[in-house]
């Protein structure tokens, strides 16, 4: 009875998007425990979350607008530009605490998401173009405000390596856009949203308002992208420009790893979460075995192709199901 | 040949019908040749010329050519990877790899053409699994070829940091120099490579069999296969040509620098996809020629070249950039209405 109940839970795991990243993921933690044993310390945790923080929030940040059948390639540098904009402007003028920077920063990100939402729906541009741009446009903005690093004075971003209690901030902030993200599954947005990425022209049909779906979505992206920034803020204490081209595409690949699909009506965040997670340990691990860093991209690289083609057949279960059920999956 | 009658441009040329207008007829044209884009490039040329002194001369003309040259190479394979319904984000890693690997083996006393050859080489087999593992594993080109050129840079990093010192030979230098000239005529060679090259695409892309193929797999794939072209392959040929474009780019700017350079591949990371899309091949695949991507890489080259001439920071160019790209698309390249999908 029990095994069968375990067998059933594992079925209904499987079934989730997310499910590939998850066991990548506990691989991957085992791993870096064994390779150095202080990771598993708690002391070292809060730290850990807070070097996640970024590149995970990126991650999540490019999501919705996959989901709706798009793409955003401009969320690492608008990332950039929160960042910047929090350390040369806000801080300097005296807005620097939380309660005026966190709201001006995130107002920021949201209207960039909603001006690339508008180009692509209400303007019908394609995703990858309309993104382009203001991948352009935002790189040299960061550039303008920033051309070299910009050391950042001190501010209320340094403690998110920190915990209060026993809570990690970091993992406090890491929390704010899944929450986000379940009480949006309360509501007719993602359902819609799903709608909208899976066909749009059917959605449409029906009756759903797909400029307004998408660009709430886009917007969505842009508010979780100018928190990745803050968080970013919190590493590397500097206004950085040079650090928003990487993010883009790491983050592009951390989704897809985290099973959301370019092409859009599947995935989710938490499996953005755990791709996202996937590369962050994948990176530790190299450094924990002290490979020669230049060869870091290399191993990072194959890692990632490899992760992604075993992704895709265990979604298509080449690993678990009867050749009968590979054959029916591969007719369909 | 165009064999690219694919349902959205069936759909689109419905909607046009429908609304028999001034505009319908633009769009029509615009359909066959790249009428936006020649427009655009003759006024940003006709703007520089009015604007800044020197821009008509003919050493900045060369010059110019000579940056067009080796954006629209670096673009050949990106324009069939894009008409096939991919996307090479790995191009930049490959330049930076043949850079630096050919400048290295080339300080280690290499000949030419063995250095040449082992740098194409494994450009070729690196471009050949990005093709291979999209389209046997069904995995979106973004995420291998992003890991593919993670790979190469990591690569080119590792040559670099163990041996600092590279060279390239005299003459190679001179292919790529403004000032230099092709069997007397006063081009520069790598010019007319790039000539040659586009007619040698622009041809094989309309005229033969292999271009049909790339047509039919960008159109839709099932139905090619169905027809019995074998799209694997197809798929693995154009990642492949994509990367050898890049490793003759990646050893033309070793020439061009004269030295290995472990950063020279960056700025070609979204040019190359820019220079495509912005000379009006179709991102969604099968509509589209190389003649678009030789006229899109020099509106890119003039707008670059305008913007420094006018002293505009690098900052500001990105984003004069960014808005240009816009401006230029929205001329010819925004999708059909939903309403008019339906």
């Amino acid at each position: 009875v029990i095994s069968g109940r375990v067998g059933h839970a594992l079925s209904a795991l499987r079934r989730q998007t997310f499910a590939f990243s998850l066991g990548l993921t506990v691989v991957l933690l085992v791993a870096n425990v064994i390779a150095d044993s202080s990771f598993a310390r708690w002391s070292s945790v809060p730290l850990t979350l807070a070097t996640l923080a970024p590149l995970a929030l990126a991650s999540m940040a490019s999501v919705p607008a996959v989901i709706g059948g798009g793409l955003d390639l401009s969320v690492g540098p608008l990332m950039s530009v929160a960042n910047i904009v929090m350390v040369t402007v806000l801080l300097p003028h005296g807005l620097g605490n939380g309660w005026l920077s966190i709201p001006i920063i995130l107002a920021l990100g949201a209207a960039v998401g909603a001006i690339n939402g508008a180009l692509v729906s209400v303007l019908r541009f394609p995703p990858v173009i309309a993104t382009l741009c203001s991948l352009f446009v935002l790189l040299g903005a960061a550039q303008d405000l920033a051309p070299t690093p910009h050391e950042a004075q001190a501010n209320w971003t340094n403690s998110l390596s920190d915990s209060i209690g026993p809570i990690p901030w970091a993992l406090v902030i890491l929390v704010v856009p899944v929450l986000l993200w379940v009480i949006l599954g309360r509501t007719s947005f993602r359902r819609t949203l799903y709608c909208v990425g899976d066909d749009d022209v059917a959605a449409f049909t029906a009756g759903v308002d797909v400029p307004r779906t998408r660009v709430a979505a886009y917007a969505l992206g842009g508010l979780v992208a100018a928190l990745a920034g803050l968080a970013l803020t919190g590493v590397v204490h500097s206004g950085d420009s040079s650090l928003g081209l990487q993010y883009t595409l790491i983050a592009l690949a951390s989704v897809v790893l985290g099973g959301t699909p370019l092409g859009g009506g599947e995935g989710g965040m938490v499996g953005a979460f755990f791709g996202a997670a996937t590369i962050y340990l994948i990176q530790n691990l190299i450094d924990a075995l002290n490979v020669q860093p230049a060869w870091l991209p290399v191993v990072y690289g194959g890692v990632l192709v490899t992760a992604a083609i075993l992704g895709g057949q265990f979604r298509q279960g080449a690993f678990t199901s009867s050749w009968r059920n590979r054959a029916a999956t591969r007719a369909t | 040949v165009k064999l690219a009658t694919s349902t959205p441009d069936l759909e689109s040329a419905a909607a046009t019908s429908v609304h028999r207008s001034g505009w319908g007829r633009v769009r029509a044209v615009q359909r066959s040749a790249p009428v936006v884009q020649l427009v655009a490039l003759v006024v940003l040329y006709a703007y520089g010329a009015a604007t800044l002194q020197g821009f008509t001369t003919s050493t900045s003309i060369k010059a110019l050519l000579v940056l067009a040259a080796l954006l629209g190479l670096a673009a050949v394979g990106q324009t069939v990877v894009v008409l096939l319904g991919g996307l090479d984000l790995s191009i930049a890693g490959v330049i930076t790899l043949a850079d630096v690997l050919f400048a290295v083996l080339n300080g280690k006393g290499w000949a030419f053409l063995p250095d040449l050859a082992v740098v194409l080489a494994i450009a070729i087999v690196l471009g050949a699994v990005n093709g291979y593992v999209c389209a046997r594993f069904r995995i979106q080109p973004v995420v291998v070829t992003i890991a593919m050129g993670f790979i190469a840079t990591g690569v080119a990093q590792v040559q670099v940091s163990n041996f600092t010192i590279g060279g390239v030979p005299h003459w190679l230098s001179r292919f790529s120099s403004a000032t230099s000239t092709t069997l007397g005529i006063s081009v520069p060679p790598v010019v007319v490579m790039w000539a040659v090259v586009a007619i040698v695409t622009g041809l094989v892309l309309a005229r033969t069999k292999l271009g049909r193929r790339v047509y039919q797999t960008g159109s839709n794939p099932r139905a090619a296969q169905l027809a019995l072209v074998n799209t694997r392959r197809v798929w693995t040929g154009a990642f492949a040509l994509s990367a050898a474009c890049a490793g003759v780019v990646g050893v033309l700017l070793a020439g061009f620098s004269g030295s290995a350079d472990a950063t020279v591949g960056t700025q070609y990371l979204f040019t190359s996809l820019a220079a495509v899309i912005v000379g009006g091949t179709s991102i969604t695949g099968a509509h589209g020629d190389y003649w678009r991507t030789v006229v899109g890489a020099l509106i890119i080259t003039v707008l670059t070249t305008l913007l420094l001439g006018h002293g505009y920071s690098v900052g500001d160019q990105q984003i004069a950039f960014g808005l240009a790209i816009l401006l230029v698309v929205a001329g010819y390249g925004r999708d059909v209405r939903l309403r008019d999908r339906v």
